[in-house]
């Protein structure tokens, strides 16, 4: 009974060291990915039933809960802009020039054919307070050691209650964030191809996106330009800076 | 011998006035009858046709298999060159491209915030071009409640409840927001050029009809369509021929293994209506059936009635040395010749109340409040090649039928006694 | 008392034309009976499964519901309240929960409603019994024929299915389509799957909720309380009341023609009949017969061909109708695609209430037709005709 005692006590005690070296690793990671106002310019890949499509576009980025996309080609999308703050998503079209609120079943659209939804590009929570973590060990991907951590919701409206992921032992850098429904099936598969060492940051510059019960290859996401800490006006994050 | 009996039917008006007018009304009935109980039968084919099926369809074969999806992502392209190459092959039909689409209605307040949306589904015809086929096969300008046609890319037409339910009015500026053909969201702004009402109570509900090519700029779909509909020029579908135009189309796109490649169907085998169309060509085939013989009838009697009259004349006649054959066989080319003449200008009669009421309909509307069917609120005659045979099996066969034993008579009898009845 | 008896004697002595009469008429009395019937039929057919499969003896609607309006599905659930749920401990309700999600099949996205339902539940005939869970994490599915249609789903396939729980987690699932049910109603099978309630409460985080509360036939609705309104049967079958109601009005001018062709054959008839019987006619008046008693007696002999037609009807339309009413009217395959709820085989209704209203509209009509050829009575001056003189 002792010796029963004693074990489950050491697998606790073990368990706990391991969640808050899980804590201390996530905390770093959203250190090397958390920057105040950052600027960038990406370049979403999407490879449709019939065609591949390159959509480039500029953010500007402030903490967790404000961006503003702008597109820039192809031509067709040129303009259309988005801003996100909080649960809030306004789409302008320069077509209408018209600023529409997403919501409803229309976030559940995807975005601009990639295997994202709208829904998804509101979904980035802080992982250090809306998850619990622990480390399920170590293993290798695309030749960087990692560590494999579980992650658990805390609150019952995070949208994806389990999510695993590999994180860079070294350089801190999320490889790859496997995303679980309620049940245990897998959703989402984010996956990093490339990181670049940028203003003193790693950082992922080539990710792949995949809707896991979708067909295809899934959307890539190319970071063409990033620049951390830049200048952004106030009126940036406004919804009349969308119409400018 | 005919010069004789033409001469005497035209002098005598109860020998030829009466029997005529009586093929004549029977034949008319039966053929309107005819045709309407067609058009009865044919209402939801039709309108199916129209808004839906075209008499045949060419789409993708992915865009097939998925269609209860409307999935734009599959459509068709390089669509003029589809179109040139269908127009000459099959100068025969009316080839039009067509864009269906589903999104929102968003209408902006005054400083442009959203102030209401609703759920739309529409089709988008050539309203713009020059030729007017869209708007012959949909009757459009005609379902025009207010406002008027359109004329520019992107006035759309939108269905009165819909109307009513948003709070706008002609002229209001609305966006529509869908998918394009790429996936992207679009918001794209229509002006209401004009209220429909279809008189389809399942489409007055949430439906827009805009032109086709705005909805190619809006949807990013250049040169492309959804689908590519067929209808036969005189808008009656055709099995037969119908299945020969896919057989002959599918032959030059075989290339199974491209999804993308194009095929049509015909009418038929879209969405189960074979089955329906057979059952309406039963069900009118009874009618048709049920009537006729009540029409016979009728017009056996009235033959039977006319030559009962006659029996004094006959009287004098075989007094005067004419043979009873004789008479008899005056008696029937008689028939025949008012029996062509009724029913001649019956058909004629007939074929017109039939036209006018294909054309102009009998509008139902009041019946059909509030439902959601795709019924149309207008019944429609339906004038087939049929309708112009169908009044003559009455209007020749039972009048001669009727005076033929009416007719035998006069061999029962002996000359005294008809001669006797002369004086009756 | 003689009038009567006169005329029909005089009818029916009449031969062979007033047999001909008399069947044109009964060919009109039997066509009607036999439409009228196919479109009472028709409407009992699509009513009767409505209500067995869908609409029982009325719903609740929890506020905000509107099945016209996805828009309102997202947010239309809501806790039972106690009145219903004694309802539904007694079987005499059963509760069903509306919800969102989408279905992936060979890699495309599709919306589709999914419904909770109660396997044990008796109120409709939907056939939840199979819904039960077998524990072996997945979760079985009923579809209707059309949706497998359109989703290419077939019997035994494991689909996945993906929504958002009331809470906004992401949620998905496999199921397996257990049975593919063959039913005519639309509003069970288009673009939605069926699952057990309890499953779906506790995978959409929605405890003792629900969205529609359907209540067992001849049962009376009381006040269930807040958020949820009692929808009656008439304004649930609106719909179909009115298909039905477009198809009576296209076919009603078939009834006016026919009814029109038989008027003819009896106007006719009686036209002829007075011309060429005025010297009895005469005859009868010299002998002390008003003239009113002789329109009566012709007005009379018109009807007769109704009593004639009747008895012709009754020998073959009886069986005919009979026949039809057993045997049916086979209704091919994707009928129920356009309009409503119909079955394979459509049996006519003839109800005596149906048969009544034929004979006396059209004993009516008769009897106007028989009598406005019989007033040229009123003209005839008897001196004249029997001295051999015409009208």
């Amino acid at each position: 009974m002792k010796m029963y005692s004693f074990t489950v006590a050491v697998a606790a005690l073990f368990l706990l060291n391991q969640q808050q070296d899980a804590q201390n690793i996530i905390k770093k990671v959203e250190k090397n990915r958390y920057s105040d106002n950052k600027y960038v310019v990406s370049t979403m890949i999407i490879h449709g039933r019939r065609a591949v499509r390159k959509i480039k576009a500029k953010s500007w980025i402030k903490g967790e809960e404000k961006s503003f996309t702008e597109y820039i080609s192809p031509a067709r999308e040129r303009g259309t802009k988005m801003l996100k703050i909080k649960d809030n998503l306004w789409m302008y079209s320069p077509s209408s020039d018209r600023i529409i609120r997403i919501s409803g079943n229309m976030l559940r659209q995807s975005l601009m054919g990639s295997d994202l939804t709208y829904e998804d590009m509101m979904e980035d929570p802080v992982i250090s307070s809306h998850y619990s973590s622990v480390i399920l060990g170590d293993t290798i991907i695309t030749n960087r050691k990692c560590w494999k951590i579980k992650l658990k919701a805390r609150t019952e409206d995070v949208s994806y209650k389990k999510r695993i992921i590999l994180v860079d032992k070294e350089r801190f850098v999320i490889l790859q964030d496997e995303r679980y429904a309620k049940s245990g099936t897998l959703l989402r598969k984010v996956s990093v191809k490339k990181m670049e060492f940028i203003q003193g940051k790693w950082i992922a510059t080539h990710i792949i996106f995949k809707d896991m019960l979708k067909r295809g290859k899934g959307t890539e996401f190319i970071i063409n330009e990033i620049k951390y800490n830049v200048k952004i006006p106030s009126y940036r994050f406004s919804k009349s800076s969308l119409k400018r | 011998m005919i010069k004789f009996i033409l001469k005497g039917l035209l002098r005598d008006r109860s020998k030829f006035l009466f029997p005529v007018l009586t093929v004549f009304s029977g034949v008319m009935l039966t053929v309107f009858l005819y045709s309407w109980m067609n058009g009865v039968m044919t209402e939801i084919i039709r309108t199916t046709a129209h808004f839906q099926t075209g008499h045949v369809k060419i789409t993708t074969r992915a865009y097939a298999k998925e269609e209860a999806q409307i999935p734009n992502d599959l459509a068709l392209t390089d669509v003029d060159s589809l179109l040139t190459s269908v127009r000459l092959q099959f100068p025969d039909i009316y080839w039009v491209p067509r864009i269906r689409f589903s999104g929102l209605i968003d209408v902006p307040d005054e400083k442009g915030e959203t102030k209401k949306q609703a759920p739309v589904f529409g089709i988008a015809v050539d309203l713009t071009g020059k030729n007017e086929t869209e708007n012959k096969i949909l009757d459009i300008e005609n379902k025009i409640v207010s406002g008027r046609m359109a004329v520019k890319p992107f006035d759309i037409l939108v269905s009165t409840l819909l109307v009513e339910k948003l709070g706008i009015t002609v002229g209001d500026n609305i966006t529509l927001i869908s998918t394009t053909m790429n996936g992207s969201l679009v918001m794209w702004n229509f002006i209401v050029a004009g209220t429909v009402n279809f008189g389809i109570s399942g489409l007055d509900k949430s439906f827009i009809i805009a032109d086709f090519s705005g909805m190619q700029k809006a949807l990013d779909m250049e040169n492309c369509a959804g689908e590519i509909l067929g209808f036969f020029k005189n808008d009656l579908y055709q099995k037969e021929k119908s299945s020969e135009i896919a057989l002959a189309f599918n032959s030059n796109y075989n290339d199974k293994n491209n999804e993308f490649s194009p095929v049509m169907t015909t009418l038929y085998n879209q969405n189960d209506l074979s089955s329906i169309i057979d059952m309406a060509s039963k069900f009118t085939g009874i009618i048709a059936f049920i009537f006729i013989g009540a029409m016979s009838v009728v017009l056996w009697n009235s033959g039977l009635l006319s030559g009962l009259r006659r029996y004094g004349e006959f009287g004098v006649r075989l007094a005067m040395g004419e043979t009873k054959k004789h008479i008899y066989g005056s008696l029937i080319l008689e028939s025949l010749i008012t029996g062509i003449i009724g029913s001649v200008i019956g058909t004629i009669a007939g074929l017109a109340i039939g036209y006018y009421l294909e054309y102009k309909g009998i509008n139902m509307a009041s019946m059909f409040k509030n439902a959601t069917l795709t019924v149309d609120n207008v019944i429609r005659a339906d004038v087939t090649i049929y309708s112009y045979f169908i009044g003559f099996i009455p209007g020749i066969c039972a009048t001669i039928l009727g005076s033929a034993i009416s007719g035998i008579n006069i061999f029962k009898r002996n000359t005294s006694q008809l001669f006797k009845e002369l004086e009756a | 008392m003689i009038i009567p008896v006169f005329a029909i004697k005089n009818t029916f002595r009449a031969g062979i034309k007033s047999w001909l009469n008399a069947f044109v008429l009964s060919l009109s009395i039997v066509s009607i009976i036999w439409l009228q019937g196919l479109y009472k039929g028709m409407y009992d057919q699509g009513t009767r499964a409505m209500i067995d499969a869908e609409l029982g003896g009325g719903q609740y609607w929890v506020e905000g519901y509107d099945p016209y309006d996805p828009f309102s599905i997202e947010d239309s659930h809501g806790k039972i309240t106690h009145v219903l749920s004694e309802m539904i401990k007694e079987k005499s309700a059963a509760c069903i929960l509306i919800a969102r999600g989408m279905l992936y099949k060979q890699g495309r996205m599709y919306s589709i409603l999914i419904k909770g339902i109660d396997p044990e539940q008796e109120i409709l005939s939907i056939p939840s019994g199979i819904l039960k869970e077998k524990n072996n994490g997945i979760i079985p599915a009923l579809i209707g024929t059309r949706m497998a249609k359109n989703s290419g789903l077939k019997k035994g396939d494991i689909f996945t299915v993906q929504w958002k729980d009331s809470k906004g987690v992401f949620d998905a699932m496999n199921f397996q389509v257990s049975e593919v049910m063959k039913t005519t109603v639309q509003n069970i099978d288009n673009n939605q799957i069926w699952i057990s309630l309890n499953t779906m409460q506790k995978i959409f985080n929605m405890h003792s909720e629900a969205t529609i509360v359907t209540i067992k036939k001849d049962i009376k609705p009381v006040n269930a309380g807040l958020n949820w309104e009692f929808k009656n049967l008439d304004f649930l079958l609106q719909d179909m009341k009115t298909l039905v109601q477009a198809k009576t009005a296209g076919a009603s001018i078939l009834y006016i023609i026919l009814i029109f062709l038989a008027m003819i054959a009896v106007f006719d008839t009686q036209t002829l009949s007075i011309f060429k019987r005025k010297k009895e006619i005469s005859t009868l008046i010299a002998m002390g017969m008003t003239k009113n008693k002789v329109i009566a007696l012709f007005t009379l002999e018109g009807m007769a061909y109704d009593i004639l037609a009747v008895i012709i009807a009754a020998i073959y339309g009886v069986p005919l109708l009979i026949f039809t009413a057993v045997k049916g009217w086979k209704m091919p395959a994707g009928t129920d695609t356009y309009g409503f709820a119909l079955g394979d085989v459509l049996y006519p209704v003839y109800s005596l209430n149906l048969v009544f209203w034929t004979l006396l509209f059209v004993f009516i009509l008769t009897a106007i037709v028989s009598y406005v050829p019989s007033r040229k009575i009123a003209k005839i001056e008897p001196a004249k005709i029997l001295r051999g003189s015409t009208f």
